[in-house]
Formats: structure tokens, sequence, C-alpha cells
């Protein structure tokens, strides 16, 4: 990945970070404070399975994409660096 | 065997399967399944639905969940022998819905946010609409009356609230059951939980992929066996038994153990003073997703044994969401009269996780027993034990 | 039925120390034109576990059930046979016009499931059910007026049939906006923000309200904290020594309780303390719950009394055996509850 991409992932990521906080309403955690490769569900962030429907829809309407299938959507939504990937691969807006 | 105590008098029932009971069972029993796509409200979505077709929008002045209410209510009350003859009778009205108790006009809305103000039609349309008291209204009932709000379990939750007024002895006869007409919100709503099949409902198949949604209302009047005598009339069914229990653990999925299905199962089934082995057959809540279809399969396979008859009606009628507890008491009713159940639409393929099938055929059955079970959002879990003379 | 514990999250605060100290200071003018319920007394992590995504009508019923179990004694292994039964006029109905908003601003194909999962008015049965990690039977009622007194109706067949050992009743509803816009246009809302019972007006005026208030319900007489409660006909009573009235106007003409000052009872109403809402039966009940265990009288916070009625005027202490709350819904159908000691 050269330089510029790196930028646009962290930028990527800086943004998925404050769109999870504001959509799934985390409470006790900013944005700052979620690790770039952060597991989402589980242990990590502990979301669930209402989360995973709701970042759907965010990636949707931030984004773009459409995550149709959920057993691709189990290696996307893996942690914060994987679903931040596939938003740089795929993204049209 | 128990006392029975509460019999059904009479039903009623409307869903896409048919406008009345002689056309549902024809429906049913010739495997017909009329879905469509959307054609009661505009939208962009094209998932399959169940609508009831050739009724209107009707009196603009109530909505149209209570119109399909009124439908099956009526077919009901006719059959009961109750209609315009009710003379000093306690009756009590208990309904189930999710849509009439709602405020969700979006035209009413819209119109608030660009303008600051808007008609007040949509709002006096919701407020003539809520079932107990329209239907109290309507049948002249001046007993208690309650509109349960319960999600996917209201209509079984509303005749157990039924059986428990009866024998308590507030009331000599309750017209009880659910309705809900399709609406905007919920189709929205569950396309965005990614729960909506984009072709029609496969329940317990191992290709399942989401419900259909549909609409409906079902109805059925209960009373105790001593009236319905005095009345001069012989009883053919009973409503024994009920039972009800939360999940306490998500708001959007079922407990995956399905204890709380279990604990409902053994309390309805407590009541009826009956044994797994006495029931004929269970008309399941089924509604086609992933993990409903699990969680019910297993527990009906782990509490009825691998033998289960059982079926899901979705495939005929969609998930009519409050409707449905009232809709599936009748045809579990029906079942157990006619002595025989329709396949279970939409099912080819055995789903090894769950271990049991429903039935594939139409299937003739000969015990006394049967029973109805919902599972809703946020947890609760309802079933009722219907017996035949 | 004996109530064991009791709940309430309403304009002036949370738990019955706020509503006791409500009761004392008598009527506050409300801000902005509504009794609302502030957004800082729902934030109670102990009590709203797993909350976060709730909305204020689920927080508020959730804190009201969860106080009115840790108010009683009943034992926490017990919640295995633990009722819920919620009752509301109109459920979240904010989050749905939420869901409306998603609808309108983003299309049917990409609207929040979190918006709507919480639209279902059983969301805060749900809630309650897992704050307090309850398995019994859970319900929700909604019906406009008559919702309370038909939750408690229900509750009383669980309790004898034994459904349950346990269960919480409550009512549960928020304002809002358009709520405060529909009580314009439908309603006479009150210019000076008060409304006042005793005028048994042909127009009476209201002012709109939310909050929620729980009672924790049961047949054991060991348990019985504050007083019996009954909606039941036959639990009439033949001559209660105070009439609560419901009077908020909320539901048409106020002409009819006219009728009941007419014999010379006691008579009190403290819906200007909790505003104007359909289920403010739950909250006057709340009330006459704490003066038959204190057996004290409070003060009506609005005196107005054109009609001469025998009022509660000052706090006293009283003996007190019997209290009857009264409604008359939209077609003046008579509501009544009954509570004693």
């Amino acid at each position: 990945m050269d330089e510029m991409q790196e930028k646009e992932l962290a930028a990527i990521r800086k943004n998925l970070k404050e769109l999870l906080v504001t959509s799934l309403c985390l409470e006790d955690i900013k944005p700052e404070e979620i690790k770039d490769d952060e597991i989402l569900f589980g242990e990590g962030l502990g979301l669930d399975s209402l989360d995973a429907v709701e970042i759907v829809v965010l990636l949707q309407r931030n984004f773009d994409l459409d995550v149709k299938d959920m057993l691709e959507g189990i290696k996307i939504f893996y942690s914060l660096d994987t679903l931040a990937r596939y938003v740089l691969e795929n993204r049209k807006k | 065997m128990q006392s029975l105590g509460v019999v059904i008098s009479g039903m009623g029932v409307v869903s896409a399967c048919g406008k009345n009971i002689p056309e549902t069972l024809d429906n049913l029993g010739a495997g017909i399944r009329n879905y469509s796509p959307v054609s009661l409200f505009e939208t962009k979505l094209d998932y399959p639905v169940f609508e009831v077709k050739g009724i209107g929008y009707g009196d603009a002045k109530t909505m149209r969940t209570l119109e399909l209410a009124f439908i099956a209510a009526g077919e009901a009350m006719e059959e009961s022998g109750l209609k315009n003859r009710l003379g000093d009778l306690r009756i009590g009205v208990c309904m189930g819905t999710t849509i009439a108790s709602q405020l969700n006009d979006t035209d009413f809305y819209r119109e608030y946010k660009l303008k600051g103000s808007a008609s007040m039609r949509s709002i006096e349309r919701y407020l003539k609409s809520n079932l107990a008291e329209a239907l109290s209204e309507k049948f002249g009932a001046h007993g208690p009356a309650s509109t349960v709000v319960n999600a996917c379990s209201s209509g079984t939750d509303a005749i157990g609230v039924g059986l428990s007024w009866l024998k308590a002895d507030l009331c000599d006869v309750v017209i009880c059951g659910g309705a809900d007409e399709l609406s905007r919100v919920p189709l929205a709503g569950f396309g965005s939980l990614g729960v909506l099949s984009e072709l029609p409902c496969k329940p317990f198949d191992q290709e399942r992929a989401g419900l259909n949604l549909g609409e409906g209302a079902g109805v059925i009047i209960i009373e105790k066996e001593e009236m319905l005598r005095k009345r001069g009339r012989k009883a053919h069914l009973y409503l024994s038994g009920y039972g009800l229990a939360a999940d306490g653990y998500h708001l959007t999925a079922p407990r995956p153990d399905g204890s709380g299905l279990e604990l409902a199962l053994s309390f309805a089934m407590q009541e009826a003073g009956i044994n797994p082995g006495q029931v004929s057959f269970v008309n399941a809540h089924g509604t086609a997703t992933l993990d409903n279809d699990l969680v019910e399969g297993n527990v009906l396979r782990k509490f009825f044994g691998p033998g289960v008859k059982f079926l899901s009606t979705k495939g005929y009628t969609g998930h009519t969401l409050g409707a449905a507890g009232g809709i599936e008491a009748v045809f579990a009713a029906l079942g157990l009269l006619h002595g025989w159940i329709p396949q279970s639409a939409g099912f080819n393929k055995a789903d090894d996780a769950i271990g049991i099938s429903p039935v594939t055929k139409k299937t003739m059955v000969s015990e006394k027993y049967a029973i109805s079970t919902s599972l809703a959002f946020g947890g609760n879990n309802s079933a009722i034990v219907i017996a035949r003379e | 039925m004996n109530i064991a514990g009791l709940g309430i999250v309403f304009n002036r605060g949370r738990a019955l120390q706020a509503l006791e100290k409500a009761l004392e200071e008598g009527w506050v003018l409300p801000q902005d034109a509504a009794y609302a319920v502030s957004e800082d007394i729902l934030k109670d992590k102990s009590a709203l576990k797993e909350m976060r995504r709730a909305d204020a009508f689920s927080k508020m019923a959730c804190l009201a059930a969860y106080d009115a179990f840790m108010d009683s004694e009943v034992d926490g292994e017990k919640k295995r046979s633990l009722g819920v039964i919620l009752t509301t006029a109109f459920g979240p109905y904010v989050t749905t016009l939420r869901f409306l908003d998603d609808i309108i601003h983003y299309g049917d194909a990409s609207v929040s499931p979190t918006i709507f999962s919480h639209s279902a008015h059983d969301a805060a049965a749900f809630y309650i059910a897992l704050a307090l990690g309850s398995r019994g039977p859970t319900l929700t009622i909604t019906q406009f007026a008559h919702s309370f007194s038909q939750g408690l109706i229900i509750a009383e067949t669980w309790l004898k049939s034994g459904r349950c050992e346990y269960v919480l009743v409550g009512s549960a509803d928020v304002c809002g906006e358009v709520m405060k816009y529909i009580y314009r246009q439908k309603l006479n809302v009150a210019s000076d923000g008060k409304i006042k019972p005793f005028s048994f007006a042909r127009a009476p005026v209201a002012v709109p309200g939310e909050g929620s208030v729980f009672f924790l319900l049961t047949n054991q007489e060991t348990l019985k904290k504050y007083a019996s409660i009954s909606a039941l006909p036959e639990a009439a009573l033949k001559k209660p020594d105070v009439y609560i009235l419901d009077c908020d106007g909320t539901t048409g003409s106020e002409e009819v309780y006219r009728q009941i000052g007419k014999a010379g009872p006691l008579i009190s109403s403290y819906t200007p303390i909790f505003g104007s809402m359909l289920t403010v039966s739950s909250f006057n009940c709340a009330v006459a719950a704490l003066m038959l265990k204190n057996q004290k009288c409070y003060a009506a916070p609005v005196q107005d009394n054109p009609h001469g009625l025998n009022l509660c005027t000052i706090r006293k202490s009283a003996k007190i055996n019997s209290i009857s709350c009264i409604r008359y819904g939209c077609k003046k159908e008579r509501l009544e509850i009954f509570l004693k000691q």
C-alpha cells in the first residue's frame, strides 16, 4: 500500500470510529479510544447482531456500499481494520 | 383429563389465504400461495408480500387494521350465534395488534415537518382505531377490553388474556384474537434488519432466507361451557391452556437455548392438563428466519420428540405480526375440527441443524389436542392449547 | 393485590423522595409548557444495563420498574416468577416518528434497524425483564385512558391464577414536540401552565406531561408495604375516605365529575404535578398509595375550587382507610381504581 492509500485508510478509520460511536450509541468510549485493529464483535467493542445490521446501513448511507451477504459480512465486520479496508477497496462515495 | 370449561363457539379469519373460513380452507387444501409485490402503498422495496385483495381502504375514518378485525370478528360472532343477541351477557374484548397502536402516518408527519402544522385527519383515524375499544362499541360489549401490543405474539397473548378473564369470572364471553394491516413501517424495518426474503418464504427449510410480511385478522369467540349449553348449543372446540414467558435475552433475537418457549409450552400444557404425547400437531410460529426456525424447531423436537407433526402456515399468509396469533389459533382449531392440516408451504429441504421437518403434504390428524406457538421481538414466547371434543 | 414496591420517574425527578418533595412543594410552573422528564434523570448505569440504544420511553419505564422492585422486599431469587405489564396511551411514538424521519430522508431501503426495533411498543417491557432478570409473563397494553386500569385487571387475574407470584404493573408515556402540537390542536392547552382539576369545565385545560410509574404487586400479605389496589368492580368502595380525580383536560368535558363532590367527601387531585396524560391515573394512584402508607393527606397542588368542594388543602395527618381514583373517559365511562389500607 502506498503512502496515499495509507493516508486514505487512516482517514476512513477515523471516520468509521466516529460513525460507530454515534450510530451504535456507544457509551463510555470516545472515537479516538477505539484501536485501529479493534475487534468489533464478541470481545473488543462487544457489538451484537443488531449492531451488525446497523453497520450495514451506516455503510450504505456514508459510503454507498451494500453488504447483502451476511456470511461475507462476518469477514468484513471482524475488526475496525477489516471494515476500513473494505471501505477503501469498494467505496463509491 | 382436566375439566375443559372454556369453549370456542365461533371463529373468523381473513388473510391472503382467504376472506373467510370456507375460502381459506379451500386454499389451504389446494396449497395455494397468494403472494405478490406490494400494491397497497408506494415503496421501492420489491419483497413479496401477502395482501388481502379485494378489500379497499374502506372507511377513511378508521384504519385498515380495524376493517380487517371487523371482518374476522363478524364471521366469528355470526358462527357463535351471539351477533345481535348479547342479552345480559358480559362480553369482553381482547385484541392484539402492532400497526393500529402506532402513531405512524407518514403523510401526517411529512406535512408537519414541512409546514409546522398538519391535518388532524390521520390522528382522528388513529384515535378511532383502537381495536378493543372499537370492537367493544361495534358489538355492544361492556366487559373488560384490552388492546395487547406484544409484537408478533400479540394475537396469542390477547387470546390468553381472554382465557384468564373467563377463568376469573370477569365476563361470560370474550371476543379475542389479532389484526394487522400491511404497512410501510414494518416493511422498511424488517428489511433493514435483513430478515425479509426476496422470494416466497420457506419456513424450516435449509435454504430459508427470511420472512414475507402479510396482513389479516383472526378472531375466536370463547365462552364458558355452561353459557354455551344454556344457549342450546353444543361444544366442539375448547381453549384449554395458555403460557407466556420472557426470554430476557435480546430485543431482536430469540434466546438460543429456546428456554423461553419451553417455559411457555410447559405452562400452557400444565393448564390444559396434558402431556406432549397427546398433542396432535403444532402450528408453529415458523417465520422462515434463520434464527426463529432454528430455535423453535429445536424446542419442538426436544419437547415433542422427533415424530412431532408440525407446520408453519406463514407460507400461506405471510407474517401478519399482531394478527398472526389470532389467525394461527383459527388454523389450529380448524385443523382439529376437520381432521387435517395442510402441507407446510415453502418447505422442500430439511435442515440438519433443526433435525425435524414440517409436514410436506396435506396430513390427517386425529388426536384431541393442538398447539399454536408465537415468538416475538422483545423475547415474548407464547403458546395456546386447543382441544377437540 | 398488595403494593409491595413503588417507583416513579416524572417531571420533578425520580423515586419516592422526589414525589414526596413535589407533594410538599405543591404546584410549580413547568418549563417549555410541558411537564417533561429531564434527560439527566435517565442516566443510571446500574439500573439501565445494556440500554445504550434505548430511547427515553424505555429508560423511564425501566427506571420506574427497577425502583419499584428495589423498593420492595421481594427476594431477588424470585425474579423467575415476576410478570411485567406495561401500559401506555401512545407508546414510544417519538421513536416511531424518528423512524419515519429515516423513511422520509433516506428512503425505505436505508432506514435504521435500531430505531425500528425500539419503535415496538413492547421494547420497554423487554428492557425491564432484562434489567431484573425476569422470565415471567410480559405484556404491553396500548389503550389510551383505559390502559392502566386494564393492566391492573390482567395483573389480578395472573396473580389469582398463579401465572406468576409478583407483577410489575405500570405506565409510561412520552411527550415530545408532536404531542404538544396535537394537544394544541385537539385540547384546550392552559396558557398559564396550570391544570385546574376542580373547575369541572366543559373545555378543561391541559398541559402535556410525561413519565412512568410502576407498582410491584403480589397477593402475599406479608409483603404489603403501601396498600392494596384493584380495578375490579367487585372491589368498589362504598364510602372511600378520599376521592382523587384524574381531571387533566385530556378526555373532554369534566362536568360529569361534579356529582362526586356533591355528597361532601374529601377530594383531591395531583395531575398538576405530573401533567396531562391519558395514563395519569397511575400517577394519582402512586400518591394514593403514599397517603395510605403515611396516613397523610397531601394538599392538592392547585386549589382553585369554584364549586366549593371539600378539598385537601393542607398537608395533614389523617385516618385514611380507603381511596378511590376516578377517571371519566372520552365517552364519559367511569374508570375507577380502589386502594385500601
